[in-house]
C-alpha cells in the first residue's frame, strides 16, 4: 500500500472510517421485531401455537376473515418474508464496504415503502371492512411506519451515489 | 484492508449483541406461547365475517339416529336454557321412541350458546364436544342438561363440575381436561352459533323439521304432527 500524498484525500473510504449508520441499525432492529411478530402469527396460522395472546382485541376474527389471505398466501407468511428480506438487506448494508452501496439503499427504501403501503391497506381493512382490531397487526403497522422513517436517510444516499 | 474490516466489525459489535439479545428474547417469548398450557376458552369467537361456504365447512352438528332417515330434525340448543333441558329430558325421549328408533328421524344437535346471562353455555358446549372426542357426546349432553341446576349458578366457569361428569362417564380424564382447558372446539361451537344466527335462530331450543321451523318445539302436539307431515302420514 502506497502512502497518500500530502494534502490529498485519505486512502480509507469515508464509510469505513465513519461509524456505522444508526438509522440502518435501527432499521435492522425494527425488521427483526417485524420478523418476530410475523413468526408468532405464522406459527398460530400453522396451528403450532394453540392460543393467540390478544388481550381485548379480536385477533381470531381478523385471522379467520377472508382478508387474512393475500393472493392465496396467508398475510403473516408475507410479513415474515418481507421483514426477513429487510433484515437481511439492512445487515448486509451495515458492512463497512457496503454502507455507500446505492443498490442496498434502493432495496431498503423500496422495501420500507412497500411494507408501509401494505400495512396501510391492512389497517384500512381492520378499521373499515372487518371492523376488528388485532394487536399484533397494529404492532406490525407501527413497526412498518418506523421502518419507513428509518429508511428516509437512504434517499440522500441514493441521490449522492447516483 | 484487514484493518479496515476489523475497525468496521468492532464498531458493529455492540449492535450485534443488542440484535442477538432481541432475537433471543423474542424467540423465548414465542417458545413460551407455543408451549404454555392455554386457559379454557369460555367465550365464542366472532365468526360473523366468514362467508357462507367457510361457515358451512366449520359448523358441525351431532347426529342421533339413522343418517339416511327421511326426516332430519335440527335442534339449536343452549346448555343453560331451562327449555332446552325440558326438550332434552321430555321431548327427545318421545322423539326417540316414536321416530328415531324406527329409523324415521335423525336428530341433529347444534350448539347455540346464547351468551349474556348464560355465561357458562359456551364452555359447556365445548365440554360436550370434548366428550364427543371420546365417543360420549350424547351421554355428556344428557348429563349437562339433566344436572343444569348443579352447575349453571357457579360464579366461575364450572370446570371442576365438568371434570367430575367426565369421570362419572368413564372418560379419559387427562385427555378430557386437556381439551377443556384449551380453546379446542371453540371455533366449531362458534360456527354452529353463527350458522344458527344465519338461519334466523333467536331463541332456544329452536327446532327445524326438514328445514321448517317449529314454533313451539316443546309442545309434542305440534312437533309430532310436523314430523308426521314430512313423513307423509
Amino acid at each position: 500500500m502506497t502512502a497518500a500524498p500530502a494534502g490529498s484525500r485519505p486512502a480509507v473510504s469515508p464509510a469505513a472510517a465513519a461509524p456505522p449508520p444508526v438509522t440502518r441499525m435501527a432499521l435492522a432492529v425494527l425488521a427483526l421485531l417485524g420478523v418476530l411478530v410475523s413468526l408468532y402469527m405464522s406459527l398460530y396460522k400453522l396451528g403450532l401455537i394453540p392460543e393467540i395472546a390478544c388481550g381485548g382485541g379480536s385477533c381470531s376474527r381478523v385471522q379467520n376473515s377472508p382478508w387474512a389471505m393475500f393472493l392465496g398466501v396467508p398475510v403473516p407468511f408475507l410479513g415474515l418474508a418481507g421483514y426477513g428480506a429487510l433484515l437481511a438487506a439492512a445487515l448486509f448494508g451495515l458492512q463497512p464496504d457496503r454502507q455507500d452501496d446505492r443498490r442496498i439503499s434502493i432495496v431498503l427504501l423500496a422495501g420500507a415503502v412497500l411494507g408501509f403501503g401494505f400495512s396501510l391497506y391492512l389497517t384500512y381493512l381492520e378499521a373499515v371492512v372487518i371492523n376488528a382490531w388485532c394487536r399484533w397487526c397494529v404492532a406490525s403497522a407501527i413497526i412498518a411506519t418506523l421502518i419507513l422513517l428509518a429508511a428516509i436517510p437512504e434517499i440522500r444516499k441514493i441521490g449522492r451515489s447516483g | 484492508m484487514a484493518k479496515k474490516k476489523t475497525q468496521g466489525g468492532s464498531n458493529l459489535k455492540p449492535f450485534y449483541i443488542i440484535l442477538g439479545v432481541v432475537a433471543l428474547l423474542g424467540a423465548a417469548a414465542i417458545g413460551y406461547g407455543a408451549l404454555r398450557r392455554p386457559s379454557a376458552a369460555v367465550e365464542p369467537i366472532d365468526l360473523s365475517s366468514l362467508d357462507a361456504r367457510a361457515l358451512y365447512e366449520k359448523a358441525k352438528g351431532v347426529g342421533l339416529g339413522d343418517p339416511a332417515a327421511p326426516v332430519q330434525v335440527l335442534v339449536f340448543s343452549d346448555y343453560m336454557c331451562p327449555a332446552c333441558a325440558y326438550f332434552s329430558t321430555r321431548s327427545t325421549p318421545l322423539l326417540k321412541q316414536e321416530f328415531i328408533d324406527r329409523g324415521q328421524v335423525q336428530l341433529i344437535y347444534y350448539d347455540f350458546p346464547l351468551g349474556g346471562t348464560h355465561v357458562h353455555s359456551f364452555v359447556a358446549s365445548r365440554a360436550a364436544r370434548c366428550a364427543e372426542d371420546q365417543g360420549k357426546f350424547w351421554e355428556y349432553h344428557d348429563m349437562l342438561l339433566g344436572r343444569q341446576q348443579d352447575w349453571s349458578y357457579s360464579r366461575e366457569a364450572p370446570i371442576g363440575k365438568f371434570m367430575g361428569y367426565a369421570r362419572e362417564l368413564g372418560l379419559e380424564e387427562s385427555r378430557f381436561g386437556g381439551c377443556l382447558r384449551s380453546d379446542e372446539h371453540a371455533e366449531l361451537v362458534s360456527a354452529n352459533h353463527e350458522l344458527g344466527e344465519q338461519l334466523g335462530v333467536n331463541a332456544t331450543p329452536s327446532v327445524f323439521v326438514n328445514s321448517r321451523k317449529v314454533s313451539s318445539p316443546n309442545d309434542w302436539d305440534e312437533l309430532r304432527p310436523a314430523i308426521q307431515r314430512e313423513l307423509g302420514n
